[in-house]
């Protein structure tokens, strides 16, 4: 099957760092996609090449089979591409409302519109369907997102990343600020958007939480993909084996019952 | 947890937005008190000379300059870049409207016997091109600080000594002489129900206009949104560069509007006019709750901060104090905005 997105053969090099080095990754519609690997592998920078941040040196990515070039994120957003930072990259000064409709400001119908003028009663709507759907409560959504706490900041990030990554969402960590609660509000808002066809991408240091909900598994090392395989055929241990080069991938046997084996060593990852 | 809104959170969150309102809003009310202090001060400095109303009246016109070019360098500073050569920007638009006002309304020989009969099209062609050559100003600053990623101090600093050498170089250091007295008594001294000056006029007009774009547009969002965190409004999808240049270029047709009103107003250019306006104007902007590093930004607060440098140095001149202790003042004024600013940054964070 055609993927959605591909990247091929990508190289990114940050000085005499070289941060990519042929990696490779297809995503399809509607799954869910784990990347994991050690501090380091470049799965960072693979999401910011898929999401038009970063312009790779050597290779190309494709869209619904055809190479397309992303200047800026603002190319990937045309298609629907959208990432979620782990940073968060939210405006402080603004409001969250402003914060989640930045870039993709509503604007009044008519003239007015036409002159640029924000139409803060739709920004405001937006802002409160989207935050309501993954069942996120805020004080006041005219909040500056100074005054918002890490678990509320995060939120609105990975709302926005709903909001405009109905085609494929890359998410860098989006959980890491939340508690246990919050996790499971936004997993299940990923297996949502999943449903309805979007392409998700997820990046994480908790392995056992990528087992649950992914539905493959794409293992990083020096700046390739040495591996995509099934979640559900993969254990902790195998996937700790592979990220840290102690195995081969080729060569990794995939008992089906060690996932709770390896679940000890997660903690060394991290 | 974090995410939750007990009352346990929302406390320290409503203290916040006090505290902050308080330190916005009321700002102003400060600036306002702080005017008024001035004025009381100075009409008891100077026999009540300084509470007559023409005096009231040359003030807010000279504010009126003032405010005009502090409506874009409230942007500028809102967006986080500043513009030192604002001064020497309106000084070289004043050269090259009055260059052209003289040149194209008639002969030497009609213009130096004050005889002008293409009145017309000298004026139009004039202030036209002082609008525009303010403007090709500030696109240049912008293209240099976002194309050569040089910080816009050093850039702005620099086009500050290019602009003074050009203005000397142009005129040769002699100012122009015939400009069309009609100026003034046709448009400049005009009075609205014989009451509120010309330039009064135009600079709430200017004003008013950048107060709405400021709080109701797309553009004024986003331009508070580069000041706030520059890598999140790239990752939003913004153009910085592209936004970043044309608020430059807006300050720079800003300084053409000023430099403009200058010619009428005076009929005349000033080679040495100025030197206090880049000062002043970021004083203004600072004083009126504007963050000198960019991601707040209010209009109302530039328009009454304004009042404050012009208010000073105009009392300074009635009571006859050596000029340079308006520079000193304006200079400590600044001093002290700024230390302001820095509060009120750190009760935010």
């Amino acid at each position: 099957m055609l993927p959605l997105m591909e990247a091929r053969d990508i190289a990114v090099d940050f000085g005499h760092i070289r941060a990519l080095d042929g990696a490779t990754l297809g995503i399809h519609r509607g799954e869910t996609l784990g990347l994991v690997g050690d501090n380091g592998a470049g799965k960072t920078t693979l999401v910011r090449v898929l999401g038009g941040e970063l312009v790779p040196d050597r290779g190309h990515i494709s869209f619904e089979g055809e190479v397309v070039t992303f200047h800026s994120v603002r190319d990937a957003h045309a298609l629907g591409v959208h990432i979620v930072y782990q940073d968060l990259a939210l405006a402080p000064d603004l409001t969250a409302a402003e914060n989640l409709v930045l870039g993709h400001e509503p604007l009044l119908k008519g003239f007015a519109g036409r002159l640029g003028f924000l139409d803060r009663a739709a920004a405001a709507r937006e802002t409160q369907l989207r935050l309501r759907r993954l069942h996120i409560q805020l004080p006041n959504i005219e909040e500056k997102v100074r005054n918002l706490s890490g678990g509320q900041r995060q939120s609105l990030a990975v709302a926005r990343g709903l909001t405009y990554g109905h085609v494929c969402m890359l998410m860098d960590e989006p959980t890491a600020a939340l508690g246990a609660q919050q996790t499971a509000m936004v997993y299940s808002a990923i297996a949502q958007a999943a449903a309805s066809g979007v392409a998700v991408v997820v990046v994480s240091h908790d392995l056992r939480q990528v087992l649950e909900f992914a539905d493959r598994v794409a293992i990083m090392r020096h700046g390739r993909v040495l591996a995509v395989e099934p979640a559900r055929s993969l254990g902790v241990r195998e996937i700790i084996d592979i990220m840290m080069g102690a195995v081969a991938p080729s060569s990794v046997d995939l008992p089906h019952d060690s996932s709770s084996r390896g679940n000890d060593e997660i903690r060394d990852i991290d | 947890m974090a995410t939750t809104t007990g009352p346990q959170t929302a406390s320290p969150n409503q203290r916040q937005r006090m505290v902050s309102w308080m330190l916005t809003r009321t700002s102003v009310f400060w600036v306002a008190l702080f005017l008024v202090a001035i004025v009381v001060i100075f009409a008891f400095a100077t026999d009540g000379v300084y509470l007559r109303f023409t005096n009231f009246k040359s003030m807010a016109t000279n504010a009126s300059v003032l405010i005009i070019v502090s409506i874009g360098m409230t942007y500028l500073l809102g967006a986080g870049e500043l513009d030192l050569s604002v001064g020497a920007n309106i000084v070289v638009a004043q050269i090259v409207s009055a260059k052209l006002i003289v040149g194209l309304s008639g002969t030497t020989a009609e213009v130096s016997s004050r005889v002008y009969p293409n009145l017309a099209l000298g004026l139009t062609v004039g202030f036209a091109a002082a609008l525009l050559v303010g403007t090709l100003i500030g696109v240049v600053n912008g293209l240099l600080v976002t194309k050569l990623r040089v910080n816009s101090f050093i850039v702005t600093l620099g086009m500050l000594g290019v602009l003074q050498g050009m203005a000397i170089g142009l005129t040769g250091g002699v100012n122009i002489q015939y400009i069309p007295r009609q100026l003034q008594s046709e448009f400049a001294a005009l009075e609205l129900f014989d009451i509120i000056p010309a330039l009064v006029i135009v600079m709430a007009l200017v004003a008013g206009v950048g107060g709405i774009v400021l709080k109701r547009t797309r553009y004024g969002l986003r331009t508070v949104a580069l000041g706030s965190d520059r890598q999140a409004a790239l990752r939003a999808g913004l153009q910085p560069d592209r936004h970043i240049v044309s608020l430059f270029a807006l300050v720079g047709f800003c300084c053409g509007i000023a430099g403009l009103l200058d010619v009428a107003r005076f009929a005349a250019t000033n080679l040495g006019g100025h030197a206090l306006t880049a000062l002043s104007s970021i004083t203004a902007v600072v004083l009126g709750g504007t963050s000198l590093f960019g991601g707040a930004a209010t209009i109302v607060g530039t328009v009454l901060g304004a009042f404050i440098p012009v208010t000073l140095q105009t009392g300074l001149i009635i009571i006859a104090t050596h000029p340079a202790w308006q520079l000193a003042v304006t200079g400590a004024l600044l001093i002290t905005a700024v230390s302001l600013d820095q509060v009120r940054r750190r009760r935010n964070l």
